[in-house]
C-alpha cells in the first residue's frame, strides 16, 4: 500500500508554514477548473492528518495555519487570496488600519486595531485580547508546541537558561516586564523588541500565534480544540479530534477584503487514507463533487488520472525541501563530503519517489519563492552530478576506500526504501560503501542525538514565513542547535564560528532585503563546507471535485488549498 | 466453580498492575522523546525540560507509576499543582477514579477516550464475529458433511484466498469497489446504534466483513477439522449403529464435540477484536479503540497505551475465564476446579 512516505514525526519536524510557493504553471482555477464568486453550498475537505492543535498560539502545521486565517483566525495583517506569486507574499491590512510601522531599526512596531471588528459574540476585538494572546507563548508549560518566536525577539529580561523570567498570563510572575515590552494605547499595539525584527508583519501573516485570544475564552490546555472566532465561520459544536469538525458562517463578521468566504458550510473530514482519498476524488459522486484535499495524489495512481480526471489535477510547489546532510562529527575530510555531494543520485530519489508530479530538484535548502532566494553555486551540478569528479575527489581524499559510510534515514515505506537505494547506488559508484539504515517513528529521537552512530542523514524543512531567517539560523547556528544531548535541528552537528558570525549580523539588520543578501552569503559559505546536499522540493499534487469553483492553491496557503477563495458550484 | 472464578479474577487483576509497569517501563527504556515532539519545532532544551516536566515525565518511573496507580483509585488533578488550582482552577483537569491518565494529545482524560471509542470497537466486533461465526461454521459443517467434493475443495479454497490476502487489501478492495465504485453501501462511517440502527449497520458492514472474511477462512478450515475428527468418534458410530437419523447425530453429537476448541478460539478472537481491529479500523476511518492506539503510538501518547493495555488486557484475561467457565457447559468431561 503506497503512502506519503514521511512518517509523522518526520511531518511533524517539518511541519512548518511557508508562504513561499509557485504554482507551475497555475491559473486563477488551477487548470480547467469552473469559475464563480457565487456564495452557498458546502465545501468537503479530504484530509488524513488530524489538526494537533486549533488554539491560535499553538497551531504549527501550515496547512492549520493556513486554513484557520482564512476562516476563523484574522490577524493583524494577512496575505491576499491572489495567485499572483509577489502579491501573495505581501502583508494587507486585516484587524489592523494598515500594515504596521517600524522604528528603531525594526525593533519596534506599531499597529492600529479597526474600530468595527468583532469576535462571534459580537464583542470587539480590543488590543489587550491581542496583548494576552501573545502573552500565553509565554506559558510554556501549559501552550506547549507552537512557535515560540516571541519569546526570543520580545523585548523582556530572561533568566540564565534563555528563558523569559515572564511565565505567561496563568503565573503570571515578572508581569512588570511583559507589560513594559508590549502596550495598548487605544486601540493601538506597540511591541518592542530586544533585536530588530524587519518581517514581524510576515510572521504575523503566516502564523496565528500573533493573533488575539480572549481571556475570558481561555482554560488553558483544555482550550486546544476550542475555536473562537473573529473569521467569516464559527465552529459548529466541538472539534472531534479524531473526525474533525464543522464551520458554519459567522453573523458576526462582516466583509474583511481579502477572505471570499463563499461556500455555507465547510466540513472537514480527517483520518482518510491518502487512497481512499484519490478513489473518492476519482470517482467524483456525491459530495466528493464538492470536495477537496490537501493529500497529494498516491504515484500508483498516476495513470488514472487522465482525461476529465486530469482537468480536476492541480500541481504546486511546496514550502519544503528535502536534504541530506553529512554528520561532520564523523565525516570530518572535506574531500569525503565533497565526493559524497558530486556523486549524490537526485534524479534517482525523484525518480523512486514518484518522479516530477513529486518532486523538483533544488538548488538550495532555500525555498526558490523565499525573499532575497538564490540558486546556491555549489550545487550548479546538481542533480546530474559528476561521478567522475566525485571518485577523483575521494582518492584524493587520502581516506582508505572503499569509504564505508552508514545512511540513517526517514524509512519504513517502500517508497523511502526505493529512495534511499537509488542514493546508495550512486554513493557506492564512486567509491563508498553504504549500509542503509531505514527508522521509522524513532528517527528524529536518534538523528538528534549527537553521539548518533551515522555518517549521512536526511531532513526536511520549509520556512516559518517567507524569510530565510526561518531557515538558516534554526538549522545551521551551532549555539541554538547543539548541546550534549541534542543536536536540535542542525542534524548533520555543524558548527562553524564563520557561519554563526554571519548570521549574527544578518540579525542585527533591520531591512528585510539587506538580510536576504546576507543570508545568501551564508547559504554560499554552507554549500562550501557540504553543510547539507539538496535534494528536491517536494511537489503538491492534489485532485479536486468537479463541482468546486474558483480552485486555487495559492502561495498564502502554502500550496494547500485556498480557503479563502474557493467555493462551490450553485 | 465460584471459588475457581474469584482465584482467576484475583490473579488477572495482579496481572494488570503489573502490565501497567511493564508498559511504562519499555515506554521510558527506549529512545523515545515525546517531549522533543511536543516542544514545537524550535525549542532550546530550557523549554524541552519544561515540556517534559508539564508532561510528568521528569520524574521516576516508579512515581509515575504510583501516581497512576493512586488516579486508579482515587482519581487525579492534571496538573497536580495546587496554587494552580487555587488561582485557576479552569486551567485544572479533573479526572475521576478509576483514572487512567490524562492524554496531553488529544487534551482530554483516557477513561473518556475509552468510553468513547469502545462502542465503536464493540459494534464492529459484534457485527463481525455474528457474520465469520454463522459463515466459519456453517461453511465449515457443509465442507467436512461433503468431503473430498468439489464443495469442500471450492469451499476450503475461496476460504483460504480470503485469509492469504492481508486484511487492508480487502478492505480497500471492498472500500474502493463496493462503495466508491458501485455504491452498493453508504460510505463506510460509525453512527451509533441508538441514532439509527439502520444506519448503524449499513455503515459497519463492509468494516465487518473486511475482518469476517479474513477470521472466517480460519473458522471455516478448523470447524471442517473438528467435524471430521468428531464424525470419527468410536460413539458416533454407535449412535449410527442405533440407527438415530443423521440430523441428530449431527447436531447433538458432533457438533457439540467439535464446538468446545471453536469456543476457545472465538472467545479470545473476540477479546482480541474488542480492543481494537487497528488496519481495518485505519483503512475505514472508525475512531475505535484500534485507531485510538494509532493516534497514541504515533504521538508517543504514554496515558492511553497504558490505558488501552489495561482495557485489552482485561478483555482478553475475562475472555480467557468466560471460556474456560463455558468449557464445562458444553463438554461435561472438563470439570472445573
Amino acid at each position: 500500500m503506497a503512502s506519503y512516505r514521511k512518517p509523522i514525526a518526520a511531518i511533524a519536524a517539518a511541519a512548518v508554514v511557508s508562504v513561499t510557493l509557485v504554482a507551475c504553471g497555475s491559473s486563477s482555477d488551477g487548470g480547467k477548473g469552473k469559475t464563480t464568486d457565487a456564495k452557498g453550498g458546502t465545501l468537503y475537505y479530504l484530509t488524513k492528518r488530524p489538526a494537533e492543535h486549533l488554539d491560535p498560539q499553538r497551531m504549527y502545521i501550515g496547512r492549520d495555519l493556513a486554513d484557520m486565517n482564512r476562516l476563523v483566525y484574522r490577524q493583524l495583517v494577512s496575505f491576499p487570496v491572489t495567485t499572483d506569486k509577489a502579491a501573495a507574499v505581501v502583508p494587507q491590512a486585516d484587524l489592523a488600519t494598515d500594515t504596521g510601522t517600524s522604528s528603531n531599526d525594526g525593533k519596534t512596531w506599531k499597529f492600529t486595531i479597526k474600530d468595527d471588528v468583532k469576535w462571534q459574540d459580537g464583542k470587539a476585538i480590543t488590543c489587550e485580547d491581542f496583548k494576552y494572546g501573545a502573552s500565553r507563548t509565554f506559558a510554556t508549560d501549559v501552550i506547549i508546541g507552537g512557535p515560540n518566536y516571541i519569546l526570543g525577539f520580545l523585548d523582556v529580561p530572561k533568566g540564565k537558561d534563555g528563558l523569559p523570567l515572564y511565565d505567561g498570563p496563568y503565573k503570571n510572575d515578572n508581569a512588570a516586564d511583559f507589560d513594559k515590552a508590549i502596550t495598548c494605547d487605544g486601540n493601538t499595539i506597540t511591541y518592542n523588541f530586544s533585536k530588530p525584527f524587519p518581517d514581524f508583519p510576515l510572521a504575523i501573516a503566516s502564523l496565528n500565534s500573533f493573533g488575539p485570544y480572549r481571556k475570558d475564552q481561555d482554560q488553558g490546555d483544555k482550550s486546544n480544540y476550542a475555536v473562537f472566532s473573529n473569521g467569516p465561520y464559527k465552529l459548529e459544536g466541538t472539534w472531534d479530534v479524531a473526525k474533525g469538525g464543522t464551520f458554519v458562517r459567522n453573523p458576526e463578521w462582516s466583509d474583511d477584503n481579502i477572505r471570499k468566504a463563499l461556500p455555507d458550510k465547510i466540513v472537514f473530514e480527517q483520518g482518510l487514507t491518502n487512497e481512499i482519498i484519490a478513489d473518492r476524488l476519482i470517482a467524483d459522486v456525491g459530495q466528493d463533487k464538492t470536495a477537496i484535499t490537501d493529500r497529494a495524489i498516491p504515484p500508483a495512481y498516476y495513470t488514472q488520472i487522465t482525461g476529465a480526471v486530469a482537468d480536476r489535477a492541480t500541481l504546486t510547489e511546496s514550502p519544503f525541501v528535502d536534504y541530506v546532510l553529512p554528520n561532520f562529527n564523523k565525516m570530518k575530510n572535506p574531500k569525503v563530503r565533497e565526493a559524497l555531494k558530486l556523486s549524490t543520485n537526485i534524479n534517482g530519489w525523484i525518480t523512486a519517489g514518484g518522479g516530477d508530479k513529486a518532486y523538483k530538484p533544488a538548488q538550495s535548502i532555500v525555498n526558490p519563492a523565499l525573499v532575497g532566494y538564490k540558486p546556491n553555486p555549489n550545487f550548479s551540478m546538481l542533480p546530474a552530478g559528476d561521478l567522475a569528479a566525485a571518485k577523483q575527489a575521494l582518492k584524493d581524499s587520502g581516506e582508505k576506500l572503499p569509504y564505508p559510510i552508514k545512511f540513517t534515514y526517514s524509512g519504513g515505506t517502500p517508497t523511502s526504501d526505493k529512495q534511499a537505494a537509488a542514493l546508495k547506488d550512486g554513493w557506492d559508484a564512486a567509491g563508498f560503501k553504504v549500509t542503509l539504515n531505514p527508522l521509522t517513528d524513532t528517527y528524529y529521537d536518534i538523528v538528534q542525538d549527537p553521539t548518533a552512530d551515522f555518517d549521512v542523514t536526511w531532513g526536511g524543512w520549509g520556512a516559518d514565513w517567507p524569510s530565510i531567517a526561518t531557515v538558516i539560523p534554526p538549522l545551521f547556528d551551532s549555539r541554538i542547535n547543539l548541546t550534549a544531548k541534542s543536536n536540535g535541528q542542525d542534524y548533520g552537528n555543524y558548527k562553524s564560528d564563520t557561519v554563526n558570525s554571519m548570521i549574527d549580523e544578518a540579525a542585527q539588520m533591520g531591512d528585510v532585503n539587506d538580510q536576504a543578501a546576507k543570508y545568501a552569503e551564508i547559504d554560499d559559505q554552507l554549500g562550501k563546507d557540504v553543510a547539507y546536499i539538496p535534494l528536491e522540493i517536494t511537489l503538491f499534487y492534489f485532485l479536486h471535485g468537479s463541482d468546486v469553483a474558483n480552485y486555487i492553491s495559492s502561495p498564502a496557503s502554502n500550496g494547500y488549498p485556498e480557503l479563502g477563495g474557493i467555493g462551490v458550484k450553485q | 466453580m465460584f471459588a475457581y472464578i474469584v482465584r482467576r479474577t484475583i490473579s488477572g487483576l495482579v496481572l494488570l498492575v503489573v502490565m501497567t509497569l511493564v508498559t511504562m517501563m519499555l515506554f521510558f527504556s527506549g529512545p523515545l522523546h515525546p517531549e522533543r515532539h511536543a516542544c514545537g519545532k524550535i525549542c532550546s532544551p530550557a523549554q524541552i525540560a519544561v515540556t517534559k516536566k508539564a508532561f510528568g515525565y521528569d520524574k521516576p518511573v516508579l512515581v509515575q507509576w504510583g501516581q497512576f496507580m493512586q488516579g486508579i483509585v482515587k482519581g487525579r488533578n492534571f496538573p497536580e499543582d495546587k496554587k494552580l488550582e487555587k488561582d485557576h482552577p479552569e486551567l485544572v483537569v479533573h479526572c475521576t477514579a478509576p483514572c487512567l491518565g490524562y492524554s496531553k494529545y488529544f487534551t482530554q482524560n483516557v477513561t473518556t477516550l475509552i468510553k468513547t471509542s469502545f462502542p465503536i470497537s464493540l459494534s464492529l466486533a459484534i457485527v463481525a464475529f455474528i457474520l465469520w461465526i454463522t459463515g466459519g461454521v456453517l461453511f465449515g459443517v457443509i465442507a467436512a458433511l461433503r468431503k473430498g467434493t468439489i464443495i469442500d475443495r471450492g469451499i476450503v479454497g475461496i476460504s483460504l484466498i480470503f485469509y492469504a490476502f492481508p486484511t487492508f487489501f480487502i478492505g480497500l478492495f471492498l472500500y474502493k469497489f463496493v462503495s466508491i465504485k458501485w455504491q452498493l453501501v453508504p460510505t463506510p462511517e460509525y453512527i451509533p446504534f441508538s441514532q439509527n440502527p439502520w444506519s448503524w449497520l449499513t455503515g459497519l458492514i463492509l468494516p465487518a466483513l473486511t475482518l469476517a472474511l479474513f477470521f472466517m477462512a480460519g473458522y471455516v478450515r478448523m470447524t471442517r477439522a473438528f467435524v471430521l475428527e468428531s464424525m470419527s468418534e468410536d460413539y458416533i458410530r454407535t449412535a449410527k449403529a442405533k440407527g438415530l437419523p443423521a440430523r441428530r447425530i449431527l447436531t447433538k453429537h458432533t457438533m457439540r464435540a467439535a464446538f468446545t476448541p471453536l469456543v476457545t478460539m472465538a472467545g479470545l478472537d473476540l477479546a482480541g477484536l474488542l480492543g481494537g481491529a487497528i488496519i481495518t479500523e485505519t483503512v475505514f476511518n472508525f475512531n475505535g479503540l484500534g485507531g485510538l492506539a494509532v493516534a497514541a503510538a504515533t504521538n508517543n501518547d504514554l496515558p492511553i497505551l497504558v490505558g488501552l493495555v489495561i482495557v485489552l488486557a482485561s478483555f482478553v484475561i475475562l475472555a480467557n475465564i468466560i471460556v474456560d467457565v463455558l468449557y464445562a457447559v458444553i463438554d461435561p468431561r472438563v470439570r472445573v476446579g
